[in-house]
């Protein structure tokens, strides 16, 4: 198991939602990290949880490490090289 | 809360200069964008606006993405509703500032943001929301386009939810900050921009309607000032539109030479300017009004921008002015302010809000020169008109002093433009004359009075301020000692000549006396020979009878016979002659 998980903020089916949630994925195959724990939280479900993250853009992605700090990036990740450069952490382990 | 104008309904902010300005408040279903230098005053504005609300006992939601809410907390400790807003539960803070080092991968929105925003204000009952430096999130968008798009986003979405949004974004100067925002006004119906910058050292901030579609609104750039009750706008025009009926009444000047000199006294409602050189005794003067309306039990409103109030009543005191008393009867109020300390526009603001606490009769400002001389970026001067156009549209007499620069070529005529806001002017100065400085005054100007344009001299005592007459000598006038020594001579020379004349007098009272009595001495003379050429007459008379008597003896005696034997005719003839 990785020491990193992931979270992905979405706003229900919208397209920028739907396009992050493929290039996450996509990344992932890309970078081999597959076995990173991955939970996706929908703000029109849990708006909760944007107060309790201070997440309010969508999407986001967030990388959180063994002791709990956190990165983020926003976007729908279309930008494979800042993706793959974000997700650096947790690349590659299981060649 | 909301108001119906038009087809547009509007929300009151409850910041009373903002709901005059924008006649009503801000769209009740809609977004304000507040444009805005760094510390103009935006969060402010944002904060006041929800603590108003909360105290009308709604909800309200404030969205900071600059600050942690203890940062906001210290935001608005600063006023007086600071701490009742941080406190209430109303009251919904959260901190949406992005997260350190966030990186960007592709476009994002901030539906989830309004989804949550949206969340809050149903569960808190709130019609106000404020998104304080959405800028610090939009401005990460790759594309300025997408950022364009949020905030239209966001106006859908806040009429969707009959919200009034009002969200903040930082300029650089007057426009938009970065392309992120380009085109932000253009979308939206209704900007305020606000901007603080530098005019002779000190912070100086405006405040402007860039825009309000559908609605009247005053377009012109304001001073906005802040203090503890939070932001002022230096623009009231509900006195200008209702002024006081203008008075012909005259008041007393407490002078009552002076109250002469300005044909009965200066007219109530009027401004009277009082201008000199340092120590002519303007304040003196300023003071000996002000006491005179306070004895007829009016409210005086007294600013002095010179000295401090203590003083002002313990110097006028050494001549016999007692505004202490009046102070203490409360129908004085001396208010001290540093004229550097503060903006022109700050000062006006301050005392607009003493205007409308105190609703004065009478007010002073000691000397409206400083205020003049204050720093300020737009004309200190209109800042001063306005001031006392308000004052005149509710009826209160103004005075106010003005120093006449030492030095200055023109003397009286650099006070011009003060003096073009006064209805009378007064002129005080130093006339230096035989090795002495002799204080003087003189009536420039009075509207609807035909003033004396005589120089006077005014004497200071412990009993006050009177006006003399100063002594004409040819052309000049004469003061001081100089007067006095003419005076004295004058009521010699008039004393001698009195005398002259009484001695004149009383000369001819004696020819005339004389004349009289030649004249009683020649009627009794004229009466003395009249009698006594009647005396002669009747002598004269007598001795001619005696005389003919005895001729006619004669006669008879000589021819007796002839008479009466027929000499009859021949006789006859000589008797008639005799006889008659």
């Amino acid at each position: 198991m990785s020491d990193y998980r992931l979270i992905l903020f979405v706003t229900g089916e919208a397209p920028r939602s739907q396009r992050a949630r493929a290039n996450l994925d996509a990344a992932l195959e890309r970078l081999r990290a597959h076995d990173t724990g991955c939970e996706e939280v929908d703000l029109i479900q849990s708006p909760q949880r944007a107060l309790d993250t201070g997440i309010f853009a969508t999407p986001a992605l967030a990388l959180i490490d063994a002791r709990g700090n956190q990165q983020l990036l926003y976007g729908d990740l279309s930008d494979d090289t800042r993706v793959d450069r974000f997700l650096t952490p947790v690349a590659g382990r299981h060649p | 809360m909301s108001v119906e104008m038009g087809t547009l309904q509007k929300r009151a902010t409850g910041i009373v200069d903002l709901d005059t300005v924008t006649h009503g408040g801000l769209p009740a279903r809609g977004v304000t964008l507040v444009l805005g230098d760094a510390g103009a005053g935006k969060t402010v504005l944002g904060l006041q606006i929800l603590a108003n609300a909360v105290a009308a006992g709604e909800g309200a939601v404030y969205v900071s993405f600059e600050e942690s809410r203890d940062g906001v907390a210290l935001d608005a400790a600063s006023f007086d509703w600071g701490a009742d807003l941080m406190a209430s539960e109303h009251l919904a803070v959260i901190d949406a500032r992005p997260p350190p080092g966030a990186a960007v991968a592709g476009g994002f929105d901030i539906e989830g943001l309004l989804t949550m925003v949206e969340a809050q204000a149903q569960a808190l009952g709130a019609h106000w929301v404020v998104l304080d430096g959405i800028d610090r999130l939009l401005q990460l968008q790759p594309d300025a386009h997408q950022a364009l798009f949020e905030v239209d986003r966001l106006r859908r979405w806040c009429e969707d939810a009959g919200l009034s949004l009002l969200f903040t974004g930082k300029t650089g100067g007057q426009q938009a900050v970065g392309n992120y925002f380009e085109g932000i006004e253009y979308l939206l119906d209704t900007v305020l921009i606000l901007s603080a910058r530098m005019a002779n050292n000190r912070l100086n901030r405006r405040f402007r309607i860039g825009k309000y579609r559908g609605t009247a609104h005053v377009t012109k750039e304001l001073a906005m000032v802040m203090d503890q009750r939070g932001i002022h706008l230096g623009h009231d025009t509900t006195a200008l539109e209702n002024p006081a009926p203008v008075s012909s009444r005259r008041l007393s000047t407490g002078i009552p030479r002076l109250d002469d000199v300005l044909g009965g006294g200066i007219y109530a409602g009027s401004t009277v300017l009082i201008s000199g050189l340092p120590g002519t005794s303007k304040t003196t003067l300023v003071a000996q009004f002000a006491a005179t309306c306070a004895e007829r039990g009016e409210r005086v409103l007294y600013i002095s921008f010179d000295e401090l109030a203590d003083r002002i009543v313990r110097n006028v005191a050494t001549t016999g002015i007692d505004l202490g008393a009046h102070r203490d009867s409360g129908r004085l109020t001396i208010i001290a302010r540093q004229a550097w300390r503060a903006q022109v526009e700050e000062h006006y603001i301050h005392i607009i809000g003493l205007l409308n606490e105190m609703a004065p009769d009478f007010l002073v400002i000691d000397p409206i020169s400083a205020l003049l001389k204050a720093s300020s970026e737009e004309d200190a001067m209109e800042t001063n008109e306005r001031l006392l156009q308000l004052a005149r549209a509710r009826g209160i007499t103004c005075v106010l002093t003005s120093l006449s620069e030492t030095g200055a070529p023109e003397g009286e005529a650099t006070l011009s433009q003060a003096s073009t806001l006064a209805d009378a002017w007064i002129s005080l100065a130093y006339h230096i004359q035989s090795g002495e400085r002799n204080r003087t005054l003189s009536v420039v100007k009075a509207r609807g009075s035909a003033p004396s344009n005589q120089v006077r001299e005014i004497l200071l005592s412990e009993k006050g301020l009177e006006l003399a007459d100063v002594y004409q000598f040819g052309t000049e006038v004469l003061m001081g000692t100089a007067r006095l020594q003419k005076e004295m001579e004058a009521r010699r020379a008039a004393e001698a000549e009195a005398a002259e004349r009484e001695q004149r007098r009383q000369e001819l009272a004696r020819q005339i006396e004389q004349a009289e009595s030649r004249i009683q001495e020649a009627n009794s003379e004229l009466q003395r020979l009249q009698n006594q050429l009647a005396l002669e007459d009747q002598e004269n008379a007598r001795a001619d009878r005696e005389t003919t008597a005895r001729q006619d003896d004669i006669q008879t005696q000589r021819t007796p016979r002839a008479s009466e034997r027929g000499g009859h005719s021949a006789s006859g003839s000589g008797h008639d002659g005799s006889e008659q």
